[in-house]
Parts: C-alpha cells; sequence; structure tokens
C-alpha cells in the first residue's frame, strides 16, 4: 500500500466515522422508542390482558375510550394541568432570565439555586413536598400549630379543588430553572447593538422588550413552549408521588391511567388509550409550531 | 515475540480450562430455581433459608428475586419469556391463563388444615394451583383503655351499638376510626370486608365467592333492592356524619394510621394481623392494651352476626414452564418443614395453615381466636382485573369528598365493576 493510499483511507475513516456512531444511538432509539411504538400501535387494536395472545378487536377500544368516564376525567386533568403549568412555566422562566440577566456573582448564585430543582428526580421532589404539606404532620401544619392556630390548616392535597393546584405549582418551582436557563442562553444571543440603536431612536423599556426582546428570542421560545407541552401533558412521577391521582380521580392524570391500565389487565386498551395520548399531545404541539412559525417571531428560518 | 507467543499459549490453555471445568459444572446436573418474593417482611428471612438449603442440597442452587410490585413483574417475566420457577404472587388471570402447575399432587397437603386447602382450591377446577402456609384475619383493632375512658364496657355487637360507642369516643376527643385513605387499597378492604361482608354471610362462602368469579348479579345484586354496596355507602356516610374518620382521611397513610393508634390518638382501625408488629414495634406497651373485634354487620335487616375476615396468607404457586417442579417441591418442603414455619408465623404474626405447628405467633392469638368465634369468617373477595382495591378505594374517596351520594355511589360502583369484568371476559 503506498503512502498516498493509506492517507486516503485515514481520510475516508475521519470522514465518515461520525456515520458509524450514529448506530449505538439509533438502536438504542429503535429497541427502545421506535419498536414500543410500533408494537403500541398494533396492540391498541386488540383486546389484550397483557399475557398470552392478543386477539384483534378492531377499532373497539377507539370506541370505548370515546365513552369512558374516567379517561375524558384524566384527558380534561391532562389539559386543565398543561393549560396551566405551560403559560405559568414560561411567564416566570422569562422574568427570572431577564430579571437575572446581568453577569454578576449574584446573579449567577441565585441562577443556580432556581435551576437546582430541575436536577432532583420528580418523585423525590414530590415527596419532599409531600412532607411540606401534609396535614397534620407537614412542615407547613407544623408552624400553622406553632402559631396556635393548626385547625385553619387547609388540607390542600385532600382538597379536590386545590390538589391539582398544588401539583402545577410544584411542577414549576421544579422546572422553572430549566425553562430560564433557555432564555437566559437566548438573551445572551441577542446582539447589543438592537438595543442601542432602538435606544439612540428614542425606544422606551416595553418597546425594546416588545419588538426586540420577544422576537429575538423566538427560537428560544419555540422550544420552550414545545418542551413544556410535551412535559405537561405527559406528566406522571409528581402526580404519583403528591396524590397518587386523588382524591378519587380529581388529580388522575392520562400517563397515571394509562399505568394503571396496563398493569390492571387491560394493556390493549392502554395501548389504544396511548394511541389517543399521542394525538393529544402532538395537536397542541402542531398548533403552537404553526402559530409561532406565523407570528413575527424571528426563528433563524427563510420566511 | 517468543514471549508475546508463549503468553498466548498460556492464556488458550486457561480459556480451555475455563470451558472444560464450565463443561464439567453443567455435567454434574445443577438445577437453578428462582423465586420471585413480593412480601418484603420476609425477604432476608428467606434468604437465610435459601443459603441453609443450598448448604443440604449443593445441586439446587435458589435465587430469590424480590420486587414490591411482584405482580407486575411477575406479568412482565411472563411476557419477556423469563418466567420464575416459584413466586408468591397468586392471581384469577394468571389461574384462567393456565400459568401455573397443578400443586394438587403436593405431599404437604396432608399437613394442611381442611379450611385452608378449600380455600386455595380454584373452584373452576377444583385443583390447588398455591399452597397457602398461613392464615391471615382481619378486623377492627381497638384500644381497650380508650374504650374503658370513654365508658364502653362491651364490643359493639350491632350497628346501632357500634355508632353510639363511636359518638362515645368522640366526644372525649379521640379519633374513633382511624383510616390511611390515600392508601386506596385499605379503602378497598372496607369494602371487601365490611360491604362484600354482607354478600358473603347472606351467600356464604363458596357460593360468594363463585358469584364473584361469574359476576353473577342475581346473586350479587349490586343494584336492587337491599344491595350491599347502597348499605355499605349509606353506612359509611352515616359513619362520616358521626365525626368517626379522622380529618385528614383522603391524604392519610398506612403509617399515619400506625402511628396515631400506636400513640393513643385513635381509639380503632381496621386491618389485618400483618399490622400488629408495626404497633407493637411502634410502642411495645401497647401490647397489653390492644383489642381486636369483628365487623358489626352493617346490614342489621337479617340480624346477621359481625364478620371477620379469616383467609389464607403467604401462598406459594409453582410455575407450569418450570422444568424442575420435584426440585421446586423440594424447597418448598423445606421451606414448610415444622421448625421454619414455627419462626415464619412468629416472623409475619400469623397463625400457621399446618395442622403440626404452633407457633407463639401473637401477643392477642386468644383474643384474635375470640373475635373469629363470634363473627362470621370471610374470604377475601375475587374482584375483576382491574377494578381491585385500589379502584374501588378512589371511588370511597368519592364518596367521602362529596362526589357521589350512595345512590349515585352505587351505580357507579356497579358500572366500574361490570366494564372491569367485560373487558376481561
Amino acid at each position: 500500500m503506498t503512502l498516498t493510499k493509506a492517507r486516503e483511507k485515514g481520510n475516508w475513516l475521519l470522514n465518515n466515522l461520525h456515520k458509524g456512531m450514529i448506530w449505538p444511538a439509533f438502536l438504542l432509539f429503535l429497541a427502545f422508542v421506535l419498536l414500543p411504538l410500533v408494537f403500541s400501535v398494533g396492540f391498541s387494536f386488540t383486546s389484550w390482558n397483557g399475557l398470552g395472545k392478543a386477539d384483534w378487536v378492531g377499532f373497539d377500544n377507539f370506541a370505548v375510550f370515546f365513552q369512558d368516564d374516567r379517561a375524558r376525567n384524566a384527558v380534561l386533568n391532562s389539559l386543565l394541568f398543561a393549560g396551566c403549568s405551560v403559560p405559568l412555566l414560561n411567564f416566570l422562566g422569562l422574568g427570572y432570565a431577564l430579571l437575572l440577566d446581568k453577569n454578576s456573582t449574584l446573579n449567577k448564585i441565585v441562577k443556580a439555586i432556581v435551576y437546582v430543582p430541575a436536577v432532583i428526580s420528580p418523585l423525590i421532589m414530590g415527596y419532599v413536598w409531600l412532607l411540606i404539606l401534609k396535614d397534620n404532620y407537614g412542615v407547613l401544619y407544623s408552624l400553622f400549630s406553632l402559631f396556635g392556630n393548626g385547625d385553619a390548616y387547609v388540607n390542600l392535597l385532600g382538597d379536590k379543588n386545590w390538589a391539582m393546584a398544588v401539583i402545577i405549582v410544584v411542577n414549576a418551582f421544579q422546572y422553572v430553572g430549566l425553562t430560564m436557563t433557555i432564555y437566559s442562553a437566548g438573551l445572551q444571543d441577542i446582539p447589543s447593538e438592537l438595543y442601542e440603536s432602538a435606544s439612540v431612536d428614542g425606544a422606551n423599556w416595553f418597546q425594546k422588550f416588545t419588538h426586540i426582546t420577544i422576537p429575538m428570542l423566538g427560537p428560544s421560545i419555540m422550544i420552550n413552549i414545545i418542551t413544556n407541552i410535551i412535559g405537561s401533558l405527559a406528566v406522571f412521577d409528581l402526580v404519583v408521588s403528591l396524590t397518587g391521582g386523588g382524591p378519587a380521580y380529581h388529580t388522575e392524570t392520562l400517563s397515571l391511567y394509562i399505568y394503571r391500565l396496563a398493569y390492571g389487565g387491560r394493556s390493549g386498551y392502554a395501548s389504544a388509550v396511548s394511541v389517543m395520548m399521542f394525538f393529544l399531545i402532538a395537536i397542541p404541539v402542531g398548533i403552537s409550531y404553526y402559530i409561532m412559525r406565523k407570528s413575527n417571531l424571528y426563528l433563524n428560518e427563510e420566511k | 515475540m517468543k514471549m508475546r507467543k508463549m503468553m498466548m499459549g498460556l492464556a488458550m490453555l486457561a480459556l480451555a480450562a475455563t470451558g472444560a471445568l464450565t463443561g464439567c459444572q453443567k455435567t454434574t446436573g445443577n438445577v437453578e430455581l428462582t423465586f420471585l418474593n413480593g412480601k418484603a417482611e420476609v425477604v432476608d428471612w428467606i434468604d437465610a433459608k435459601i443459603k441453609e438449603f443450598e448448604a443440604a442440597n449443593p445441586t439446587i442452587k435458589i435465587t430469590q428475586e424480590f420486587d414490591k410490585d411482584a405482580s407486575s413483574a411477575l406479568k412482565t417475566k411472563i411476557n419477556g419469556g423469563d418466567i420464575p420457577d416459584i413466586t408468591s404472587v397468586y392471581e384469577n388471570s394468571l389461574v384462567n391463563g393456565g400459568y401455573y402447575y397443578d400443586m394438587s399432587s403436593f405431599s404437604a397437603w396432608n399437613r394442611v388444615s381442611s379450611s385452608v386447602k378449600e380455600l386455595c382450591t380454584d373452584p373452576l377446577t377444583n385443583k390447588q394451583y398455591r399452597l397457602a402456609t398461613n392464615k391471615t384475619t382481619a378486623g377492627l383493632f381497638y384500644n381497650k383503655d380508650i374504650f374503658t375512658a370513654c365508658g364502653i364496657a362491651a364490643e359493639p355487637a350491632t350497628w346501632a351499638d357500634f355508632i353510639a360507642d363511636v359518638a362515645k369516643i368522640k366526644a372525649q376527643n379521640y379519633i374513633p376510626l382511624y383510616m390511611g385513605g390515600s392508601e386506596t387499597w385499605m379503602l378497598g378492604h372496607l369494602m371487601e370486608f365490611w360491604g362484600h361482608g354482607i354478600i358473603k354471610e347472606n351467600l356464604g362462602n363458596v357460593a360468594a365467592n363463585l358469584a364473584f368469579i361469574n359476576n353473577d348479579q342475581t346473586k350479587l345484586n349490586f343494584t336492587g333492592t337491599g344491595s350491599a354496596i347502597k348499605t355499605f355507602a349509606t353506612r359509611f356516610l352515616e359513619l362520616k356524619d358521626a365525626g368517626c374518620w379522622n380529618s385528614d382521611f383522603v391524604t392519610a397513610s398506612y403509617d399515619d394510621q400506625i402511628e396515631n393508634f400506636a400513640t393513643g390518638k385513635a381509639a380503632m382501625f381496621s386491618q389485618g394481623m400483618w399490622a400488629l408488629s408495626k404497633v407493637t414495634a411502634k410502642n411495645p406497651t401497647m401490647a397489653s392494651k390492644i383489642g381486636f373485634m369483628p365487623y358489626p354487620s352493617m346490614d342489621e335487616s337479617k340480624a346477621p352476626k359481625a364478620v371477620v375476615l379469616s383467609d389464607v396468607d403467604s401462598g406459594y404457586s409453582v410455575m407450569k414452564a418450570t422444568k424442575h417442579a420435584t426440585e421446586a417441591e423440594k424447597f418448598l418442603n423445606f421451606l414448610w418443614n415444622v421448625d421454619n414455619q414455627k419462626a415464619y408465623c412468629e416472623l409475619v404474626s400469623a397463625p400457621s395453615a399446618f395442622t403440626d405447628v404452633d407457633a407463639n405467633w401473637s401477643v392477642i392469638k386468644d383474643t384474635v381466636a375470640t373475635a373469629l368465634s363470634k363473627g362470621f369468617n370471610i374470604g377475601f373477595t375475587s374482584t375483576p382485573s382491574g377494578f381491585g382495591g385500589g379502584e374501588c378505594g378512589a371511588l370511597i374517596q368519592g364518596l367521602y369528598i362529596g362526589d357521589y351520594t350512595a345512590d349515585t355511589f352505587t351505580t357507579k360502583y356497579a358500572s366500574d365493576w361490570n366494564a372491569a369484568y367485560n373487558a376481561n371476559k
């Protein structure tokens, strides 16, 4: 082999190495995402009970879904959770990012503190908040008792009107740091010249915010909104640890219902509900994407 | 170069030797068994027994796999083709699916009490797919000192007595009946023991069990006149109105229940014998104060007796897929020998199902015997898969927080039960 050929071979390997490196990730994706997805769609047309053979039932499971009170309740709970969580996370995340935009040591410390909950398992987070909120034993109850008014403490997690609100607040507490970080990175990317030019033109703070900051944060807004919609509609761990879906299914979300169906001998129906959940998530994500593309947000795309 | 060749040769030799040894091991006929266990409190005990068994039977190796949710784990394993040889999980859906080995010919049945053998018998095939080593009892634990302090001289015999006693306890600022209602399986037990108890007493255990398995509504009568479900819902709300339950009913846990009873804040709680050791561990002085009584029947129309759960506990099943049924039986016979079972009964605070095992299983052994003789003994309910204690418990939470009246609860209960039954037909 001549030296030139050896060099050519070496270059070919270097140039094509990345193609080989995709395989481990692709195989994992295939085994743990794509194949389960395909199987799930297949099982949704069967009456499989999680064991043995699966009998074909056509669209029966989907017909049952539209008559299933508990499924309807779970869909509404998921929508309520997402409908409140997505705006809350984004308003709070953007607020924190704007407040902490200056590159000082104090801001860095505050940012780290706000971000820390995001690296804790949501299950652990739920149990920690349970210890705070629990009636008769929780930290808040103890504080009420300390000041002589334990009876005034409202058992929020046991109240059907408050339990979901608590989960929404805890979820915001946990993930606001993540949203803030994405907005912070977006703010860093906005050229300072734009603000300087606007100042020269006499723009006030609000005008700069609405005409420069928001449009230039387009990619960050899109990432945050889409990931928040997906995450919120699929919420599971926090609900399990805080309320277990109670009281009386008032906080049972679709993912929790699917889990219970799958291990309750109705795996075929659980698969059908999963397929419906896919559409439940895909539709708002698609609508959000469409609205953002039609808006005046700067999305780094050619319009 | 020579050195490298020598190293290669040595490596090859080592590989060959390992292969040969492995081959030898296979030819000695070693058997490996797996035991899927879902009972957390006995994991260490079983591990210790496995060591003893393996020492005496070096050709059999047992691996215990513990999973808190052993039922789900077993189903996953069945689907993955990784079926254990022995398991503590027993479910009707698995019996119907033909996943269990027929244990009817096991020699240990000669030592098991006839009542336990009957409870271990599948009513549809008349075969035994599990052998339960213990009996368990559930009823109302009560604090004798609190009863005395509240002027309650005798255990309530009727529903009216019970309601009157609740009022007396409430007046003395104790929690009459504590419920850890966030864990819905406990609420499900209320229905299973107290609500279904009416049906079981009216039909008899065997007929009731068949009616539940076949969803025979002509006998179960969930929604008709005199419905046991409606009676349960009405009585439950009556207890609520009487201030019977703890204020954190829907968020309190099993541990809170133990804590409140053990520390003398609650007068009664509904549980099985499995809870007793936790109470005495929390407060050893409670041992002499604990009373135990049957559930006063909620249906007074036929003047029935109170009901108390008396069913089997600690069941062992061999899976049909095992290739080593003989070795599995040998291991189980070792676990079930008299000495081991005596220790096991004392560990889990449950009386033995074996007629030749006499264990000092509880400080309230005699009290329980009295309760069993006073009340009509009922078994667990065979619920349809997908509408077990957890789902029923969530409905009871709804009843408590005002989502349902007694009538709407009854309709909802029957409709959810039927939906689950039909989904599993």
